[in-house]
C-alpha cells in the first residue's frame, strides 16, 4: 500500500512519527518536572499484573485492526505487483495501435476478443532512433503477438488461449532472456522451420515436452485477408488465403491449424504474455498471419530493475510522440499502469477492512475510556488522599496521562506486530477465495505501514487517555477519601443546563449544514442532537428521567432504523451513513435498556427465580450491573456495536446469497456459456453443432451468440469525452431465449419480452446493465467507475426517459449511430454487462458482418451441463472454445463471495475481543471492589459455587444483553437495508442467517464467559474472613 | 482433651445467667497463624473458651490482639491452624467448606462494623438474602424479612437502599439480617464501631433486648467498654491469648 487517506505512506509515517515523538517529548519534559506523578504512574503499571495484561489487551485492539488492514493491503499489492512483473518482465512501455485496449472490461471471459492491429515494422527502428539519445532506455524491440488456441497432437488436451510471441532475437538486448527451469537460456535463432518454444504452464496444460507436436490455429489477419482477396481467384486452393478471403467476405474462415514441434520449454522470459505462451521467430509468425514486414507491438525497456522501470515512462512516451502521431499509434505505460493497478487493488482492500473495522475501533475507543475510568474508580481513595496532601488536578491528570502513555506504548507496539499476524491469517483466507483463479497470494508487509499502525494506535489511545484523565482528575476530595458516590445533580448544574440548551442548537446547525450539502448523515445527526437535547432539557425541567430518556431513545431508534423517512428527497446517502446509523442505533438502544433496567431485572428474576437456589444468586448477580449504569452501558454499547455490525453484515450477505440460489435469474436461463477466440471463430454455431463430434445435438435446446465491437461511446447531447467501450451485439437466438428482466424501461414497453423483441427488431436500440445507470442510493464500496458515464435519469425509477441515447462510433469504419436506450437490466443480469444492442446494429456500425465471439447455450431438460461443457470444448478445441457451466460458475462465485464475507465478518468479529476484554476488566475489578461483600455473602451462607455462579451470571447478563441487543438491532436495520437493495436488485430476499447468528452468539458468549471465569473462580476461593478483612 | 478444657472454660465462664444453660461454643487450644511476605504472625496462641447458650459475651482487647481472628475462627469464617472448635455440639474445624457454609447459613447470624450490606439491594432484599440462601420460598422470605425489619424498628425503610439510610439504620438492617433466619448464635464484630454514642446505645439496647427475648447467644467483639458492660461476660485478650474472663456482675440491661 503506497497511499493512505490520499497521503503517500512514507510521508504519512514521518508525519505520524513526528506527532508521536512530539507528544512523547512533551510527556518526558512534563515527567521530569513532575517526578512524583511519573513515579506513581510507573509503579501503578506493574501493580496488578493480570489487570495490566487486560488493559494492554484492550488498548491494543485498535492498533491491531489498523495493522491487519494494512498488512492485507500490502500483501495484495505485493501479489498483484509480482503477477504484473511476471507478465511484463522488463517491458516498461508498449507501443500499439489505438483502441486495442478498450475500457468496459472483457465481455467474453478469458478470451482475447480483439487482436492488436498490425503496422509497419519500421516503426520499431524509428522508435529506437527517437530514444537512442537517452541513457534511460535499455532496449527497443519489435514484436508480433497473437492469442490462439493450441492443442496437443494426438491427445484431447487443449489450451484455448496461448499468447504467441514473434520475437526478433537481435533486438532483445535489455529485455529478459528466455530461460528454462534449470536456468539455461533458449535462443529463438536456434529454432527450426516449424519449431517453437513453449512456456512451462502451456506445456503442463497440454502435457507435452520437448519434441512433441502441438497444433496452433494461426489465422491470417483481416487486412491480410483483404490483400489475399485480390488473389483469391488466381489461387483458390491456397489454404490461408482462402480463409482470409472467406473472412473478408463476411463468413468466418475454417480454422487451419499449423503443426509445430516443441523445441524447448521455458520457465520465464517471454514478455509480455500470460502464463500460457509460445515463442517463435518474428518472421515466421508474420508469415503465418500474412503480415510480412509488419508488427503489432514495439516494446521499450528502461535501465534498472523491473519494478522501477515505470518511473521513466513519461519521458519515453513524450519522446515517442512524433512517431506515435505519424503512425496513429499509442504508447501504453504498461509497467506503470500495472504497478498502479496493483497498488489500487491493495488500497481498495485496505479501505474495505478499515471501513468495516471502524465499528470495532469505535468499540475500542469506548473500552479505552472505560478502562481508565475504572482504573480511576479503583484508585479513588488514594487519588483523594493525593489531592488532600496537596496534589493539584493537573498532577492527577498528568499521572494518568503518564500511565496511559506507558500502556499505549506497550499496547501499540504489541498491537502493530500482532496485526501483521492477523493480516497474515486474513490473506490466507483470501488466498483460499482466489484458489483456482491462478492468482497467487504472496505475503508482504511494509515496515512503514506497521509504523503507521503503531503511531495511529498510539495517537488514538493517547487522545482517549487524555480525555479520560481529565474526567478522572475532577474528583471531590472528601467523597473520594470516604468512597461516597458522586451525587446525581440530574443535569441541574450550570454545565448541565448549558449542555441541555446548546445540544439542540448544535443539532439545528447540523440540520442546516446537512440540507445545504444535501448530506443525509449530517442532517440525521442534527435531528438526533435535537432529540437528545430535548430529553436533557426535560430532565433539567424536572421531568421524570426514565420517561424523558426512554422516549428520546425510542425516537432515535425509530429515526435511525428508517433513515430517509424524515429527510427531503434527493439527499446523498453514502456508506458513511451505515457507520453513523450503526453507532446511533446502538447508542439509542443502550440508552433505552439502561434506563429501564429495573423492569428488565424484575422480569429476569420473575422468570428464573423459581429455580431452586437461584433467587439469592440471581439477585446478587443482576443487581450490580443494573446499579453501575455507566460501566454496564459502556460494555453493552461495545458488545452491541460489534455484534450489531456483524449481524447486519450477515443479513446483507444472506440476502445477496439468496440471489445465488436463483441461478436462472442470474444466468438469464442459459446453462452453458462459451467464448471463442478471434483466431478461429465458428461460422454458424447451429450448423456446427449438427456435425460436432461428441456433442449430442438434442442436448442443446437453444443457442444465443454475442459479438463484441470496441466503439467510441458517450451519452448523446452531452459534452463528455467519448470512452472506448465494448458494445455487445446479440442475435435472435439470444433475444428470444434470454430470461433477464428490466428494472427500468421506456414507457412503450410493458414486458421484458417486448423490450427484447424491440432490441432484435428495431435497429439502433440498446439496453444497458444496471451499473451504468445512476441510482438514488449509493451504497457501493470499492467498486470502480462505470465504463461510460450516463446521467439525467435514475436506474431505480421504473420509467426511462424517451430520449436517452448513446452515441457510438467505430474508429475503424467511421460509422456513428445513436443507440436509443430502451431498458436498464436488473442487477442480477450477471452475464450481460455494459451496453447491448442487436448484431445487425453492430454489423452496420462495423461496416461488415462480425464473427461471433461468445455463445450461450440453453440445454434440453435432463442434459448435464458439466458433460455438455466438456463435449463442446473438445469438439471445438481448435476454435479455442472455452465453455463453462453457468450454475457451477455461479456456485463457485457464491462460494468465493461467501468466503470473503466470512472473512470480513471475522475481521469485524475481532471487535468482539473489545467487549470481551471489557467484561474481563469489569469482572476483575468487581472481584477486588466487592471483596468484603463477597465475604459477607459467604458468611451468610453463599457456597463457593454460588459466588462463582453469581459472577458468571452477572457477566452473562451483560454479555447476553449486549449480544441480544446487537442481534435485535442488526436484524431490525437489515429489514430496511435489504428492502432498499431489493428495490434495486431483483431476487434479493430478507433471509435470516440462522447458522451465522448461532455462531456469532455462541462464540461471543462462550468467549465472554471464559474471560469472566478466572476472576469468578478467584472470588469464590477467598476465605470469608480474609475477604471481610480486606481493604483496598 | 476437649472434655477437660470444657470444664476449664466453664469454670472461667463465671456467673450463671438467667436462661443460659449448656455450652453453645467450645474452643480448645485454638491457634491461628498468618503467613504473609515471609512473616509468620501467631494471631491466636492456644485459646480455650466456653460460651453458654443464650449468653451475651463481649471480647475486648487492644488492636491486633486477635479478637476478630478469634471471632472468625469460632464462627467458621476462617480456618484454624490448630485446636478444636465445637458450635452447638458440632466440630466445625473438620467440616468441609460446603458443610461449614451451610452450617453458618442455618445457625449463625453476623453483624459487622462496616455493615457490609449489599449496596445494590434494598433493605428488605438485604434482610431476606440469608433466607433465600437457606432455600426459603421468596414469598415466605419476604414476610419474615419484613417481620425482622419491624423487630428492629425499620419497617418503613424496607425499600430504601443502604446509601439512602443513616449509619444507625444500616446497622439495624444488619441486625435484622443477622436474626432473620432465627440463628442460634449471632456474631458481632465491632457492631457500634462506626456509630456515634447515641446510635451506639440504641443498637446495644436492641441487641440486649433481642438476646433477652429471643434467647440467642451473642458474641461481640468491641473496643468500647460501655458496650462490653452490657454483656453477661467480658473476655479480655492480649497477644493472641485470653488474659481475663469475667462475668459482668450486673450487666447494664436495656435502656440503662
Amino acid at each position: 500500500m503506497e497511499e493512505l487517506f490520499g497521503v503517500p505512506t512514507d510521508r504519512l509515517m514521518w508525519i505520524l512519527l513526528a506527532v508521536c515523538a512530539a507528544g512523547l517529548a512533551l510527556l518526558a519534559v512534563s515527567a521530569l518536572r513532575n517526578r512524583v506523578s511519573f513515579r506513581m504512574a510507573a509503579r501503578n503499571v506493574p501493580r496488578r499484573r493480570a489487570q495490566t495484561v487486560l488493559v494492554v489487551l484492550g488498548l491494543m485492539l485498535a492498533t491491531m485492526l489498523f495493522s491487519a488492514s494494512f498488512t492485507t493491503g500490502d500483501t495484495l499489492t505485493n501479489s498483484l505487483r509480482l503477477q504484473a512483473l511476471e507478465n511484463l518482465g522488463q517491458v516498461d512501455v508498449e507501443v500499439r495501435a489505438g483502441g486495442s485496449d478498450p475500457s468496459g472490461g472483457q465481455p467474453f471471459g478469458e478470451t482475447t476478443a480483439e487482436r492488436a492491429r498490425y503496422f509497419d515494422a519500421s516503426v520499431a527502428g524509428e522508435a529506437r532512433d527517437r530514444l537512442s539519445g537517452t541513457d534511460r532506455v535499455a532496449g527497443v524491440a519489435p514484436l508480433a503477438t497473437e492469442t490462439v488456441p493450441v492443442t496437443a497432437k494426438g491427445t484431447d488436451l487443449s489450451e484455448p488461449t496461448v499468447d504467441v510471441l514473434g520475437i526478433e532475437e537481435g533486438s532483445m538486448r535489455g529485455f529478459d532472456r528466455i530461460t528454462t527451469a534449470s536456468g539455461r537460456t533458449l535462443s529463438v535463432g536456434d529454432l527450426g522451420e516449424n519449431e517453437v518454444y513453449l512456456s512451462a504452464d502451456a506445456a503442463e496444460g497440454l502435457d507435452v515436452s520437448g519434441g512433441d507436436v502441438v497444433r496452433a490455429t494461426l489465422a491470417p489477419t483481416p487486412e491480410a485477408g483483404m490483400n489475399a482477396e485480390a488473389n483469391a481467384g488466381a489461387n483458390a486452393g491456397a489454404n490461408e488465403n482462402a480463409a482470409a478471403a472467406a473472412l473478408a467476405a463476411g463468413a468466418a474462415p475454417a480454422p487451419r491449424p499449423a503443426e509445430l514441434t516443441v523445441a524447448g520449454v521455458y520457465e520465464k522470459g517471454a514478455n509480455p504474455s500470460a502464463s500460457s505462451s509460445m515463442v517463435m521467430p518474428l518472421g515466421r509468425l508474420q508469415e503465418r498471419v500474412g503480415e510480412e514486414g509488419r508488427i503489432n507491438s514495439v516494446l521499450v525497456t528502461h535501465e534498472g530493475p523491473a519494478v522501477e522501470g515505470g518511473a521513466s515512462t513519461g519521458a519515453t512516451v513524450d519522446a515517442l510522440g512524433p512517431v506515435l502521431r505519424e503512425n496513429d499509434l499509442e504508447a501504453e505505460p504498461v509497467k506503470r499502469d500495472a504497478i498502479e493497478q496493483a497498488d489500487e487493488g491493495g488500497e481498495s482492500f485496505t479501505s474495505i477492512f478499515l471501513l468495516f473495522g471502524q465499528f470495532s475501533v469505535a468499540a475500542g475507543v469506548l473500552l479505552i475510556f472505560l478502562i481508565f475510568v475504572m482504573l480511576a474508580a479503583e484508585r479513588k481513595h488514594e487519588l483523594g488522599i493525593a489531592r488532600a496532601v496537596g496534589m493539584r488536578r493537573g498532577h492527577l491528570m498528568r499521572m494518568f496521562a503518564f500511565e496511559g502513555a506507558l500502556y499505549a506504548l506497550i499496547a501499540s507496539a504489541i498491537g502493530s506486530v500482532l496485526g501483521v499476524g492477523v493480516g497474515w491469517l486474513m490473506v490466507r483466507v483470501i488466498g483460499e477465495a482466489f484458489a483456482g483463479s491462478g492468482f497467487d497470494i504472496r505475503f508482504a508487509t511494509r515496515p512503514e505501514n506497521v509504523v503507521i499502525a503503531f503511531c495511529l494506535g498510539m495517537v488514538l489511545t493517547f487522545a482517549v487517555v487524555l480525555i479520560s484523565s481529565w474526567r478522572v482528575s475532577r474528583l471531590n476530595v472528601v467523597r473520594a477519601i470516604r468512597d461516597i458516590p458522586e451525587p446525581d445533580s440530574r443535569g441541574r448544574t450550570v454545565k448541565g443546563v448549558l449542555l441541555a440548551f446548546l445540544t439542540p442548537v448544535a443539532g439545528a446547525l447540523l440540520i442546516f449544514q446537512g440540507l445545504q450539502a444535501e448530506q443525509m448523515g449530517l442532517y440525521m445527526l442534527g435531528i438526533s442532537l435535537v432529540v437528545v437535547g430535548a430529553a436533557l432539557i426535560a430532565r433539567v425541567l424536572r421531568a421524570p428521567e426514565r420517561i424523558a430518556f426512554t422516549a428520546a431513545g425510542i425516537l432515535l431508534l425509530a429515526l435511525w432504523l428508517f433513515p430517509g423517512s424524515l429527510g427531503p428527497e434527493g439527499m446523498t446517502e453514502g456508506i458513511d451513513l451505515f457507520f453513523i446509523s450503526g453507532v446511533m442505533i446502538v447508542l439509542a438502544g443502550v440508552w433505552v435498556v439502561i434506563y429501564n433496567s429495573d423492569v428488565l431485572l424484575g422480569a429476569i428474576v420473575a422468570l428464573f427465580g423459581r429455580i431452586r437456589g437461584m433467587p439469592p444468586v440471581l439477585r446478587a448477580a443482576v443487581s450490580y450491573p443494573m446499579q453501575s449504569r455507566f460501566r454496564t452501558g459502556m460494555t453493552l454499547a461495545m458488545f452491541s456495536l460489534v455484534v450489531f455490525t456483524i449481524v447486519t453484515m450477515s443479513f446483507i450477505a444472506a440476502a445477496f446469497g439468496s440471489i445465488f440460489s436463483d441461478t436462472d435469474r442470474l444466468s438469464g436461463g442459459f446453462d452453458v456459456r462459451a467464448d471463442a477466440g478471434y483466431a478461429a471463430p465458428i461460422p454458424d454455431i447451429n450448423e456446427a453443432l449438427k456435425s460436432a463430434e461428441g456433442v449430442d445435438e438434442k442436448d442443446v435446446a437453444a443457442v444465443g451468440t454475442l459479438t463484441g465491437l470496441p466503439l467510441d461511446a458517450k451519452q448523446k447531447d452531452t459534452d463528455r469525452r467519448a470512452d472506448t467501450l465494448f458494445v455487445q451485439g446479440v442475435d435472435g437466438g439470444y433475444t428470444k431465449n434470454v430470461g433477464y428482466g428490466f428494472k427500468s424501461t421506456v414507457a412503450e414497453y410493458d414486458t421484458r419480452e417486448e423490450v427484447w423483441t424491440a432490441l432484435r427488431e428495431e435497429e439502433n436500440t440498446a439496453v444497458i446493465s444496471a451499473d451504468l445507470a445512476p441510482t438514488r442510493e449509493n451504497f457501493a464500496i470499492g467498486e470502480g467507475q462505470p465504463s461510460i458515464k450516463l446521467s439525467g435519469f435514475y436506474g431505480d425509477d421504473p420509467a426511462l426517459p424517451d430520449d436517452l441515447y448513446i452515441r457510438a462510433e467505430s474508429p475503424e469504419s467511421g460509422e456513428a449511430r445513436d443507440l436509443r436506450v430502451i431498458g436498464v437490466l436488473e442487477d442480477s443480469a450477471f452475464f450481460a454487462p455494459g451496453v447491448m444492442s442487436s448484431k445487425a446494429t453492430l454489423d452496420g456500425i462495423s461496416g461488415s458482418p462480425l464473427p461471433a465471439q461468445g455463445y450461450q447455450f440453453r440445454l434440453a431438460d435432463g442434459a448435464d451441463p458439466g458433460a455438455v461443457t466438456k463435449d463442446l470444448e473438445k469438439a471445438f478445441a481448435e476454435n479455442g472454445l472455452q465453455a463453462v457451466a453457468v450454475e457451477k460458475e455461479i456456485r463457485d462465485g457464491s462460494a468465493s463471495q461467501g468466503l470473503f464475507n466470512n472473512l470480513l465478518m471475522g475481521f469485524m468479529g475481532l471487535g468482539l475481543l473489545v467487549g470481551i476484554a471489557a467484561l474481563g476488566v469489569i469482572a476483575a475489578r468487581s472481584v477486588v471492589e466487592r471483596r468484603q461483600q463477597i465475604g459477607m455473602l459467604r458468611a451468610l451462607g453463599f457456597q463457593r459455587g454460588q459466588v462463582r455462579l453469581a459472577f458468571l451470571i452477572e457477566s452473562s447478563f451483560v454479555a447476553l444483553l449486549g449480544i441480544g441487543l446487537g442481534v435485535a438491532l442488526g436484524a431490525a436495520l437489515s429489514v430496511g437495508i435489504v428492502d432498499s437493495f431489493a428495490e434495486q436488485i431483483a431476487g434479493i430476499q430478507y433471509t435470516v442467517p440462522w447458522t451465522t447468528l448461532g455462531v456469532i452468539v455462541g462464540l461471543a458468549y462462550v468467549a465472554s464467559l471464559l474471560t469472566t471465569f478466572l476472576p469468578a473462580r478467584q472470588a469464590s476461593k477467598v476465605y470469608p474472613a480474609e475477604a471481610l478483612r480486606y481493604a483496598e | 482433651m476437649l472434655a477437660r478444657k470444657k470444664t476449664e472454660a466453664e469454670g472461667r465462664g463465671g456467673s450463671v445467667v438467667d436462661g443460659v444453660d449448656g455450652l453453645m461454643i467450645e474452643a480448645a487450644g485454638v491457634q491461628k497463624v498468618f503467613e504473609a511476605g515471609g512473616l509468620r504472625v501467631r494471631a491466636l496462641r492456644g485459646v480455650d473458651l466456653g460460651i453458654r447458650r443464650g449468653e451475651m459475651v463481649a471480647i475486648m482487647g487492644p488492636s491486633g490482639c486477635g479478637k476478630t481472628t478469634l471471632l472468625n475462627v469460632l464462627s467458621g469464617l476462617d480456618e484454624l491452624t490448630a485446636g478444636e472448635v465445637r458450635v452447638d455440639g458440632e466440630g466445625i474445624g473438620g467440616m468441609s467448606d460446603k458443610r461449614r457454609t451451610r452450617f453458618r447459613a442455618e445457625r449463625m447470624g453476623f453483624i459487622f462494623q462496616s455493615y457490609n450490606l449489599i449496596p445494590v439491594l434494598s433493605a428488605i432484599e438485604n434482610v431476606e438474602l440469608p433466607l433465600l440462601v437457606a432455600g426459603k420460598k421468596p414469598k415466605k422470605a419476604r414476610r419474615w424479612a419484613l417481620d425482622a425489619l419491624e423487630m428492629v424498628g425499620l419497617p418503613e425503610q424496607a425499600s430504601k437502599r443502604p446509601a439512602e439510610m443513616s449509619g444507625g439504620q444500616q446497622q439495624r438492617v444488619t441486625v435484622a439480617r443477622s436474626l432473620v433466619n432465627n440463628p442460634s448464635i449471632v456474631w458481632a464484630d465491632e457492631p457500634t464501631g462506626a456509630l456515634d454514642s447515641e446510635t451506639s446505645k440504641e443498637i446495644m439496647d436492641l441487641l440486649v433486648r433481642l438476646n433477652r427475648e429471643q434467647r440467642q447467644t451473642f458474641v461481640l467483639v468491641t473496643h468500647d467498654a460501655a458496650v462490653a458492660a452490657r454483656a453477661h461476660r467480658t473476655i479480655r485478650m492480649r497477644d493472641g491469648n485470653i488474659t481475663s474472663d469475667e462475668a459482668n456482675g450486673s450487666p447494664k440491661g436495656e435502656g440503662r
